[in-house]
Order: C-alpha cells, then structure tokens, then sequence
C-alpha cells in the first residue's frame, strides 16, 4: 500500500509539474459559434506553452513558407506585439455598428478579440507572451537576406 | 509499520497527490474567461500619452468606433511598416509643391511669424480660415453645402508640424511628429462634424475614451 501511495505522489507530482510548465503561460482560447445551418462551433483551449513547443515539430520548410508570405506583416506584427506587452490592460479598437460588436483589448496580459454579431460569435484570447515567441521563431526562421 | 500508522501515511500521500492534481485546475479555473470584462485604468500609471479617435455615426444603426493607442506604441510600430511611401516612420510626398506652394517653405514661414490669421475665405460654399495662436496651427473649414453641412476644425501644435516636415525634402517625419505630439499637453486634434457623422482625435494621458 506504501508503495502505490508513493507511486501515487510521484506520478501526480509529476504531473503536477507538467502541468504548471504547460499552463504557466496560460490558455489560448478560441470560441467560435456560426448561428446558421451547417455553420461552425469550435471551443478550444490549447496552453499557449504548448504553441512554440509545437512550432518547433514544424518543418522548416513550412516555416519559411509562412515568413515568406508575412515578410512585411511579421516585423509590424512583432513591433506591436512587444509594446503591447507594456500595455496589459487596455481597449485598444472598439466598434459597434448595430448588432456587430467588435473589440480588440488586451487583458490580463492577453490580447483579446471579441467579435459579435447575430449569425457569428468569435471570441480569441492569446497570451501575449506567446505572441511574442511566435512571431520571434518566424522571424528566426527567415532566411537570412 | 503498524497498519495505523501505514492507513495513514497513504492517506497522506493519496491527500497531497490529490491536491497537487487539483491545484493547476483550480489555477485555471481562476484564469479570466474571454468573456470577462473588467474596468480598465482611467489614466495609465507612467503617464503615457494616448491617441484617441471616436467617430460617432448617427444612422439609424448608430455605428460607433472607439480607438485608443499609445503614443509610444505607434513611435515603435511606425518604423516597422515598409509599405508603399512609408517607409522607416517617414511617408514620401510628391506633392510638396502643391500647385505651385512650396508646403515647408509656407511652414518655415508660419513658425516664424507672429500669431495671427493667415487664410480667411468666406465663401457662399465654403468658409476657410487657417490661423496661428499660442503655438498652435489652426484650421477651420465650414462647408455650407446644401446637401451635406459639414465642419472641420485641426489645432495642430507648430512643435509637431516642424517635426513633421523634419525629414528630407518630399518626406513627412511621422515618428518625429509623433515623438513632438507626445510633449504636448491634452489637445484636441481634429474634430469633423456633419450630418452623418462626428469624428473626434484627441490626446491625453488616458487609455480609455470618455
């Protein structure tokens, strides 16, 4: 019985440990609802540790496929990304126009989209952390010029 | 080991993996929805300077945009856009020389000179009067068309149009007009009224609009 116990707290401590590396940055979450015949509905939570993890598995190949088609947007994406991060809480772009909503804020460090409108909800939160690896690896996997 | 005292060290060890399994749930379930909202800062805590644009429609769906943006944010990001004229926070102008008016030589001209008003048209479709007060460069369009009654009016500080025409000749300095605008006190820039629709940017040191 000593020995499951000890099995027990060794798994879970590892588990444990696992899970606070992976969740230590937080969640990406990403809620989509179309409200209409055959339309979507996607809930995700994905630890946005995980994301760079992941990118690294990419193939290089796809990699500078992707930089190649955001070489002008990945730099502007980064640049607004690293100083967003000095901004954790703040609305940046709201808009209302009748039954559409649409707001983009960061919030609790996290950039948050939100967008609603009556046949589609949207809702994306994104660590900025995680942001800023993302666009730093693509940037890193550029070609050098 | 007695079985008392082995009951209990299981029980222990079964209690603390337990709790080590719930923790990160419970970290989680504490982690703000997207949904969430919250009540962000009135005036941010080192003082920034933040851009703010509202246009306001009055259809009836009552559009309305909201946009804040740190002045420091958009001095950083600026640089980084390479597009078509702008390039390194400076946008290329060929018109420098509109009809025949050397646009810096007019600046030069403008901050050199006493206060006062410069252009005052009154016309039967429109009014125009471009003036200098308190360092600042004024403009003010009234456009009495029939259809569409409209009226601008941009309070520029002349820091910030030096440092905009700061550049080399045919450029716009957007980054220094940025950094010069950022010394500037609470202003309101531009404000454009209609019948559809009220735009207004401002400055302040708030990251949210009123």
């Amino acid at each position: 019985m000593i020995l499951l116990a000890k099995a027990a707290l060794g798994l879970t401590g590892t588990l444990f440990v696992a899970g606070a590396y992976t969740f230590h940055e937080g969640v990406i979450r990403i809620d989509v609802d179309e409200h209409r015949a055959g339309g979507s509905h996607l809930h995700m939570w994905v630890p946005a540790a995980a994301v760079p993890m992941a990118m690294h598995l990419v193939p290089q190949k796809h990699l500078r496929e992707a930089v190649e088609h955001s070489r002008e947007a990945l730099p502007i994406a980064r640049a607004i990304v690293k100083e967003l991060k000095k901004y954790p809480d703040v609305d940046l772009v709201e808009v209302v126009d009748g039954r559409q909503h649409v707001q983009i804020r960061t919030h609790s460090g996290k950039l948050q989209i939100d967008v609603e409108a009556p046949d589609e909800q949207v809702h994306l939160l994104v660590p900025l952390s995680t942001l800023d690896d993302v666009t730093r690896q693509l940037e890193d996997s550029a070609p050098s010029a | 080991m007695s079985d008392c005292k082995r009951g209990f060290c299981t029980r222990t060890a079964l209690a603390a993996a337990t709790t080590l399994l719930l923790i990160p749930g419970l970290v989680l379930a504490q982690t703000p929805s997207a949904k969430t909202t919250s009540t962000p800062s009135t005036t941010s805590a080192k003082q920034d300077r933040w851009l703010h644009v509202r246009v306001i429609s009055s259809d009836a769906k009552g559009e309305t945009v909201r946009v804040n943006v740190p002045l420091e944010l958009a001095e950083k990001v600026l640089p980084a856009i390479n597009h078509d004229r702008l390039h390194g926070g400076k946008v290329k102008i060929d018109c420098a020389h509109v009809n025949d008016v050397d646009l810096r030589v007019m600046v030069d001209a403008i901050r050199t000179a006493k206060d006062g008003e410069y252009v005052t048209v009154q016309g039967t479709e429109n009014d125009v009067r471009v003036a200098k007060q308190d360092n600042h460069l004024i403009v003010h369009v009234l456009d009495k068309g029939k259809s569409k009654r409209s009226q601008v009016e941009i309070k520029v500080p002349m820091k910030v149009v030096d440092a905009l025409f700061s550049a080399g000749k045919d450029e716009l300095d957007l980054v220094a007009a940025l950094h010069a605008l950022s010394a500037a006190g609470d202003t309101e820039l531009v404000s454009v009224k209609d019948n559809e629709n009220t735009v207004r940017v401002w400055l302040d040191s708030k990251n949210v609009t009123d």
